[in-house]
């Protein structure tokens, strides 16, 4: 077989010792890297695909280690070796991880290390596939990211007069949803030194025992830190609903509206709204 | 590291107390007889633990004060809690830890406004 300088890949005819229509096959695939190596893990050959994701010509990288496409904290974790190791042992290692391209760019791939071996069973080399997946690996850290924004979003807690804090409550309560507003509310509590919380269950559309149990929850952490909480925004159907799973609440302070709620705190830090031409 | 670390300063009617920053069992224990002694000397109507330093809290902690406000409520004084850290509190609801019939204020100085406000004597 004539060496092609033009083409993507020198044939490794004496690991894979196929015939050129199947060479041929694999050397143009572009999606996949599909690279052949030795079994010490020395490149023995590369097609399209693999100078496609990884950058590298032919030329350039034939002999050498694969480790190269690892990033050092992998190298020095020695992950190339044990990847290698484990494919040998069980005949296939799959993997998904940063890998190193030319360049020094990252990317997300998934990898397959497939042994290869002949019929006596001696192992000839290894056959690694990779796909780069970082636009799928970024497409998910941005909703990860973006729903981690909407909790955020979805639990102000603001201050509304000196020593009064607001936290409106939209759309449902499950418990990893409680914890971090209980955590915002406290620390808004401490920071601002409010000794009255108003939490708003407005915007909750159903209560049912579980929620009811995280705002009791929450209101006691609240007078663990020597602030009390007027639950307001308690509406017909939500009070209905309370009184019908028989949810006790009658140790809390309880306001239909905001408004009410707030002159509660008002009352309860001995201040009073007067209008300005103090007649009533 | 026991006792040293625990101060207990009388300001006019009142004990307060800090508590250190990481408190073991025994020092908790210490805290206890410290405030009962000073209590039985200066028969004071109030008590003001200062928990501001405090980082993290146990069931044992908790349930000595919880005790401790039975207990000078016994003898005729009232117990204010101030100034838990909001990370202690969210810990503390989460393992299910009350402190008892203990006041909670947010911070020292509101603590003596509460104990000021409401007669003391009445029990806890």
């Amino acid at each position: 077989m004539a060496k092609q300088p033009s083409t993507t890949s020198t044939s490794p005819a004496t690991v894979l010792g196929t015939d050129d229509s199947f060479r041929l096959l694999v050397e143009s695939v572009k999606d996949y890297a599909i690279v052949m190596l030795d079994p010490e893990g020395h490149v023995a050959s590369w097609n399209a695909g693999a100078e496609r994701i990884k950058g590298y010509r032919p030329d350039e990288i034939m002999g050498k280690h694969f480790s190269c496409f690892y990033p050092a904290d992998a190298i020095q974790r020695g992950l190339p070796e044990q990847e290698l190791r484990t494919a040998a042992k069980e005949g296939r290692f799959e993997d998904e991880g940063w890998r190193v391209r030319k360049d020094g760019k990252q990317f997300w791939a998934n990898a397959i290390i497939s042994a290869l071996r002949d019929k006596d069973g001696t192992l000839r080399g290894f056959a690694k596939v990779t796909r780069d997946l970082t636009e799928r690996k970024q497409a998910e850290e941005r909703i990860q990211q973006q729903s981690r924004e909407i909790m955020e979003l979805s639990t102000p807690v603001m201050q509304v007069w000196q020593g009064v804090v607001v936290a409106p409550l939209i759309g449902s309560l499950d418990s990893q949803r409680t914890q971090q507003f209980m955590e915002r509310l406290l620390n808004r509590i401490v920071e601002t030194n409010s000794p009255l919380a108003l939490v708003d269950i407005m915007g909750v559309p159903t209560i049912d025992t579980q929620t009811a149990q995280h705002l009791i929850e929450t209101i006691s952490a609240v007078r663990l830190l020597g602030a009390q909480v007027v639950l307001t925004g308690v509406r017909p159907a939500i009070a209905q609903t309370l009184v019908h799973l028989g949810i006790d609440l009658s140790d809390i302070l309880t306001r239909s509206s905001l408004a009410a709620g707030l002159r509660v705190a008002l009352d309860m830090l001995n201040l009073q709204v007067v209008a300005k031409n103090g007649k009533p | 590291m026991a006792t040293e670390n625990i101060s207990v300063i009388k300001l006019r009617n009142f004990l307060l107390v800090t508590v250190p920053p990481d408190p073991d069992d025994q020092t908790v224990s210490a805290l206890q007889e410290q405030v009962l002694e000073a209590m039985a000397q200066h028969e004071c109507g109030g008590l003001v633990l200062d928990i501001s330093t405090v980082e993290t809290l146990d069931s044992f902690f908790a349930r000595t004060i919880a005790e401790t406000v039975q207990m000078v409520g016994l003898m005729g004084g009232r117990t204010v809690l101030a100034g838990m850290r909001a990370s202690v509190a969210v810990t503390a609801t989460q393992l299910g830890l009350t402190m008892g019939k203990a006041l909670t204020a947010l911070d020292v100085d509101r603590a003596l406004d509460l104990l000021d406000s409401a007669p003391s004597g009445d029990g806890v």
